[in-house]
């Protein structure tokens, strides 16, 4: 049998769509997402908030919506690229000067909101960082799912990303703007959300399928499957196909 | 030296990124680890090298006398007047 969960609460952040109706109303009808807004984040104390710039803020954001009230529980935090902006200027810093700012450096880890995250609350639940290339999103649920099969009652799970900063554009996927989302999922008995991966059939269908879901970043493609209607939802990269269901 | 403390204060605030402190806010006095202030050990080292690029002050890692000159804002002030290079 496929493993299988249910996902229990959800929150996403972007300039601009700071709620779930808004996040609804643009998976509905996708535009470009533009604004320099930041988030509020005032469940964190300031003196923790201090460390982070936009994306942290923007993850934590929603990490802190998605929990809610709930007991603490493992957390997987998922991002393709994480906190590039503040590499480039380390490397910068470096390169001019040879000193680096500590802060910065003490932040540049993968894991560096997730530890925040847990610093903040006092919680010693484990957590994980993940980054998978294209499929980040795909192999954070999938470590969550583990997780899950573990025995975790719940598991938090939060993705974030945002556009590569120079010099780096060149490689930031097309229409990539500063977003952040989290779920808390658990076990499904019976009906749930469970996945397969396999190498895709047909190369037809498979062209068909990317034609109609390249317009918004995959990870959104994927939330907007785990918090809709939709009975599947498949994607193939690298040669293999991700395919989702509700049953 | 009231002077020095009020721009080794906006220095703190500036450094450490307190969003929400000016520098009226910071006890001359008080500590500013731990109690007080409330910074921690990557504080230290961040106000380390922003008191080595505006003064030219060199500090040695994790000497007690480090941590004397650490203690207050007026203690930095007294470390800064007396060590300044720039």
């Amino acid at each position: 049998m496929d493993p299988r969960f249910t996902l229990h609460q959800w929150a996403a952040w972007a300039p601009g769509l700071t709620d779930s109706a808004a996040w609804q109303d643009w998976f509905a009808a996708p535009c470009a997402v533009v604004g320099e807004d930041l988030p509020v984040l005032s469940e964190m104390p300031a003196m923790m908030r201090r460390r982070v710039e936009r994306l942290g803020r923007a993850a934590l954001q929603v990490a802190y919506r998605a929990l809610q009230g709930a007991p603490a529980c493992p957390a997987v935090f998922a991002s393709r690229y994480g906190d590039m902006q503040r590499s480039v200027d380390l490397m910068r810093q470096l390169a001019n000067d040879g000193a680096v700012s500590p802060t910065a450096f003490s932040m540049s880890v993968h894991n560096a909101f997730a530890a925040l995250f847990s610093i903040a609350r006092g919680d010693r639940s484990n957590y994980s960082a993940v980054a998978a290339g294209a499929e980040t999103a795909e192999c954070a649920l999938v470590e969550a799912i583990g997780l899950l099969a573990e025995g975790a009652p719940e598991v938090l799970v939060v993705y974030y990303d945002e556009p590569l900063p120079e010099p780096l554009q060149g490689f930031s996927p097309p229409g990539e703007f500063l977003r952040a989302w989290a779920c808390r999922i658990g076990p499904a008995t019976e009906s749930g959300i469970g996945y397969t991966l396999q190498a895709p059939v047909a190369p037809a269908d498979v062209d068909a399928d990317a034609d109609a879901t390249t317009a918004i970043p995959a990870d959104l493609q994927l939330l907007r499957f785990l918090t809709g209607a939709q009975a599947s939802h498949r994607r193939v990269v690298e040669g293999r196909q991700w395919l989702w269901r509700r049953a | 030296m009231p002077a020095l403390e009020d721009e080794i204060k906006s220095l703190i605030i500036e450094a450490l990124n307190l969003e929400d402190l000016t520098p009226a806010d910071i006890d001359t006095e008080a500590p500013l680890f731990g109690e007080g202030l409330g910074l921690d050990s990557i504080d230290a080292l961040e106000l380390g090298l922003a008191l080595q690029r505006r003064y030219g002050l060199s500090l040695s890692a994790d000497s007690a006398e480090t941590r004397r000159h650490f203690a207050s804002v007026r203690a930095l002030a007294d470390f800064v007047a007396a060590g300044r290079s720039k």
